[in-house]
């Protein structure tokens, strides 16, 4: 049997889903061990596709049938550099959550590792699928266990939280739906074939005219604006990973706020270059406004959660500002911010998520001297806070740092004005950490006597592999870049090309 | 002996007729034996929809071209008996701890069947007009099921009051078209009609006044606002299982009417009425979805959502009038999927209320993810539908009327969107349901209740359906292909 003929990507895909339905059909106590089999299952299979791809820069292991022939609408599935970190990225922290969450979960386990492994269906399906309806498909099933996990395990707010967080998102990928209908029909209308209408390796070949991709290039924005999140779209994001639990919080940070990344290098920009190249001073904008203002935010939480979330605003933007520079260092950095911005923060949430099992609460201004009484903790805590400031040769230094050659390279007021903002994250960082770590043990962490206990060893074990990476990625930056090559090079291929579209309110 | 081709033409109304009899014979012979008698019923509905296969094969036009036997004919017919089969299996577990008659319901039922399928299958408006009537008299019957409770009751009353004004505007009409077209063949008006979208004459007051009648008296009849105030109290008043099948079984069968009566007797005017169409259909869902955020009781707020669903659905005619056959595809589409998730939440609702006394207020589910985790599961699944996520029944059916209306473009691409922005409201009311259900405790702890076998299968078919019509689109597909193309 050819190795090529295994659809490959359709198991890595729907594995989880697999495993989902075992653990509905098995009792409650199979529920850990199956998940947690499932996910590293998966993990390995994900490894195996790094291992088969070739760093070529077109999709591979493609895989096709016609679903809805009546539109052109496939199941069609493939990967390229940038899909394949993300999907690792995706399965590496996926099984992380889970064992992340088996003991501060007791309640319902089997919904929550159903949960957890229909979300990863979801998420893995968004960066593999090559059609647009399908991708749709994928992008909306992401939000049904996310908000059951936010809503179901969350903190006390959690139901306004969730609630929030589905309406946001619907309202943004209802619009691209319609989008996605409006370039189907246009591509449709040009070449008088349904076939191809949905396929993204034939649409992003495909130039539209300016009118409908000034729409529909700002249904998408709306749909991934809201996912990244971009400013002024961010309200729902504190409020959902303070009130998720742990492992939701990273998954949210790790993996779905690369949706929208993802969806504006896959989708948006190469589909729309005119429209991308009209919008990217406005966009360029708004993510300097989310760098600075994600970091002020950031300064003055009293919650570590919150802190950690304003951050991931902050970080975020440095992921919008380098897509919509256009530049080879700035996609390179977006792309490697992302993966970054999921090992770290992930790595945060992890441990925000550790101190909270221990004490039940988040409040910094509580906390103090961890670094005496639970030392292992402390220079976890201590690496990834540092990680997260950017230190040279951790892998967050290497991401804001193409990216903000990418924006010198586009203008230097722009790299001015986002490097200034590295030294206010430095300072809500090492503020926090001086705060939480250093000086004597408070009166409260006092108070809690022997609860008070280093990290235990699976909770190293969870935050190893991210650790690991972080440092890898950090002296390697290679191992990413060499993959993504490609993608990049496609991506702004099409953006060289591209014009910005003249209004003309009034002729 | 050869059988006159009138008289096979209408052998599942027939059929249909027989089914009711067989029944009422069952229950007069074999009485307080329920299972016999629903093992009847469903036979029956199986045999029914047999014959309507087998007679469906090829067109027919039967009684001087009055009754038609079309695609389309076919395609409503089937859906009738399916919608009737699963209120059916419904009802039971309901009913029977309320005391109330299990052989009586399904026989009004089979007999209201009757009427949707005579409604789906005539071309000449009296006859639509007595299919319309024979569907929703056993309606109002059905409404008062419960008739020592005063709820039931003035529901039922509210009901009666406003569908017989609803008919008599509708009659009314009609009159009024019979006098100016001299006809009351569906295609004789169309003829008629189309001569004046040519240019010749103009259209006479009179006769526009019939048509606007008409059209007001449907627009009661799909409870499209500002002709929907008797759903929410005939709904939630009714006993549960029948309001199930009210949200379906009679928007259906109007919808039989309006194709019939806005696509094929008034097509050729489809421009003048278009407009009319958009605002009715952008109105009715926006309206139906903001009061629903507001209700608590879950019978009112699914009374309140079908009225948004009637305006997805008045948007695949609006975007068939903009001259886009996707529409009306998209349109029977929604129709097929709607009545199954939409059934199927009935159903679960009906299956809490298997104690009597228990009410459809929220609070009866909350903590039911953990009382009952199957129900509950299955209500999400259903309720996911409702709001239109994938992969399911509703996302499909909601994609394709989108896609309609984006195809036709224009007004209907503007349409397009005021409806994805509903489609997101309507998470708002759906999903708080789950949040009851999944992230509530009850105040006071709930013993899991045991439902009948019948209520299980009816739940497997509803749930099947509102998955498969989600992933596997391509059947079904082409027969609303087919049902659109021999009427549009």
């Amino acid at each position: 049997m050819n190795i090529s003929s295994i659809p490959i990507l359709t198991i890595v895909t729907f594995l989880p889903l697999a495993g989902a339905v075992l653990i509905a059909a098995l009792p409650r106590s199979a529920a850990r061990p199956v998940a947690l089999g499932t996910a590293l299952l998966t993990w390995v299979v994900s490894l195996i596709l790094l291992i088969g791809y070739l760093p070529r820069p077109d999709f591979q292991f493609v895989e096709t049938l016609d679903w809805i022939p009546l539109f052109g609408i496939q199941y069609k599935l493939g990967i390229d550099g940038l899909s394949l970190i993300l999907v690792v990225l995706t399965t590496t922290l996926m099984w992380v959550s889970i064992l992340a969450s088996f003991r501060p979960i007791q309640e319902r386990i089997k919904e929550y590792m159903i949960s957890f492994l229909i979300l990863e269906v979801g998420m893995i399906g968004v960066f593999v699928a090559l059609d647009t309806f399908l991708f749709y498909i994928f992008f909306e099933i992401v939000l049904v266990p996310m908000y059951l996990i936010i809503g179901i395990w969350g903190g006390a707010n959690r139901i306004y939280a969730t609630i929030k967080f589905v309406l946001y998102t619907l309202v943004g990928s209802l619009l691209m739906l319609v989008a996605i209908l409006a370039t189907a029909f246009a591509f449709q209308a040009q070449t008088g074939s349904w076939a191809g209408a949905f396929d993204l390796t034939v649409l992003r070949e495909t130039r539209f005219d300016p009118g409908l991709q000034v729409f529909a290039f700002l249904a998408f924005f709306m749909a991934f604006a809201i996912k990244v999140p971009m400013f002024p779209f961010h309200t729902w994001l504190p409020d959902a990973h303070v009130e998720a639990p742990t492992a939701g919080s990273v998954l949210l940070a790790g993996v779905l706020l690369k949706l929208g990344g993802y969806g504006f290098i896959r989708y948006a920009v190469p589909f729309y270059p005119d429209a991308a190249q009209t919008f990217a001073p406005l966009i360029i904008v708004l993510s300097l406004i989310a760098i600075i203002y994600g970091a002020i935010v950031a300064l003055v939480q009293p919650d570590l959660k919150k802190l950690v979330a304003y951050s991931s605003v902050s970080h975020m933007g440095f992921v919008t500002l380098g897509i919509f520079v256009f530049t080879e260092q700035g996609l390179q950095g977006a792309i490697l911010q992302m993966v970054n911005h999921g090992l770290i923060t992930g790595g945060l949430f992890l441990l925000v998520g550790v101190i909270y099992e221990r004490t039940h609460d988040r409040t910094i201004a509580r906390m103090g001297g961890l670094a005496g009484a639970t030392p292992v903790y402390a220079a976890v805590f201590g690496f990834f806070v540092f990680a997260s400031v950017g230190l040279p040769g951790l892998s967050g230094f290497v991401g804001e740092f193409l990216t903000l050659v990418g924006a010198f390279d586009f203008s230097p007021l722009v790299a001015a004005i986002a490097t200034f903002v590295m030294i206010l994250a430095a300072g809500y960082l090492l503020w926090m950490f001086q705060r939480v770590a250093t000086g004597d043990l408070s009166d409260f962490l006092r108070g809690l006597g022997h609860h008070l206990t280093d990290m235990r060893p699976v909770e190293v074990l969870t935050l190893a592999p991210l650790a690991a990476l972080v440092v890898a990625l950090g002296l390697f930056p290679g191992l990413v870049l060499d993959l993504i090559g490609g993608s990049v090079g496609s991506v702004l291929d099409g953006a060289a090309t591209a014009a910005p579209i003249r209004f003309a309110l009034w002729p | 002996m050869t059988v006159p081709p009138d008289f096979v033409a209408v052998l599942p109304l027939v059929a249909a007729v027989l089914a009711a009899t067989a029944v009422l014979l069952v229950d007069l012979a074999l009485p307080g034996r329920r299972t016999a008698v629903l093992l009847t019923a469903l036979v029956a509905l199986a045999v029914v929809a047999l014959a309507v296969i087998a007679i469906g094969g090829e067109e027919r036009v039967a009684f001087g071209g009055a009754y038609t036997v079309d695609a389309l004919t076919t395609f409503l017919q089937i859906l009738f008996v399916a919608i009737i089969a699963l209120t059916v299996m419904f009802g039971p577990d309901y009913l029977v701890p309320r005391g109330l008659p299990v052989a009586e319901f399904a026989i009004v039922l089979i007999f209201a069947m009757t009427g949707a399928m005579l409604l789906a299958a005539s071309t000449d408006l009296l006859l639509l007009f007595l299919g319309l009537e024979l569907m929703v008299l056993p309606g109002y019957l059905l409404a008062a099921f419960h008739k020592s409770d005063g709820y039931s009751t003035e529901g039922a009353i509210k009901y009666f009051l406003l569908g017989s004004f609803s008919s008599a505007i509708f009659l009314f009409g009609l009159a009024f078209v019979w006098g100016l077209t001299g006809s009351t063949r569906v295609s004789d008006v169309a003829a008629v009609l189309s001569t004046f979208a040519a240019g010749q004459g103009t259209l006479s007051p009179g006769l526009a006044m019939g048509l606007a009648f008409m059209t007001t008296g449907v627009a009661f009849k799909i409870a499209a606002v500002p002709f929907h105030y008797w759903t929410p109290d005939a709904y939630q008043g009714s006993p549960t299982p029948v309001t199930g099948y009210l949200s379906v079984g009679p928007k259906i069968g109007a919808f039989a009417l309006i194709l019939r009566l806005f696509v094929e007797a008034m097509g050729p005017l489809r421009a003048d009425w278009l407009p009319v169409v958009i605002v009715l259909a952008a109105a009715t869902m926006t309206l139906g979805n903001l009061v629903a955020l507001t209700q608590n009781n879950v019978k009112r707020m699914l009374a309140y959502s079908s009225i948004a669903h009637t305006g997805y659905m008045l948007v695949g005619l609006a975007a068939w009038a903009a001259g886009r056959m996707e529409g009306l595809e998209g349109l029977l589409y929604y129709g097929a999927a709607y009545s199954f998730m939409n059934l199927g939440a009935f159903a679960v609702v009906a299956a809490l209320q298997k104690r009597s006394g228990v009410t459809s207020n929220l609070d009866t589910f909350a903590g039911l993810g953990r009382r009952e985790p199957l129900l509950g599961a299955l209500m999400v699944l259903f309720l996911l539908s409702l709001v239109g996520i994938p992969p399911t029944a509703g996302f499909f059916a909601k994609f394709y009327v989108i896609l309609a209306a984006v195809e036709a473009g224009g007004a209907l691409s503007v349409l397009a969107v005021i409806m994805v922005l509903n489609a997101a409201a309507a998470a708002f009311y759906y999903l708080r349901v789950v949040v009851y259900m999944y992230m509530r405790d009850p105040e006071t702890e709930q013993p899991a209740l045991r439902h009948g076998r019948l209520v299980w299968g009816g739940l497997a078919a509803a749930t099947a359906l509102t998955i498969l019509l989600g992933i596997i689109q391509g059947p079904l597909l082409d027969i609303v292909g087919e049902a659109a193309r021999a009427i549009g």
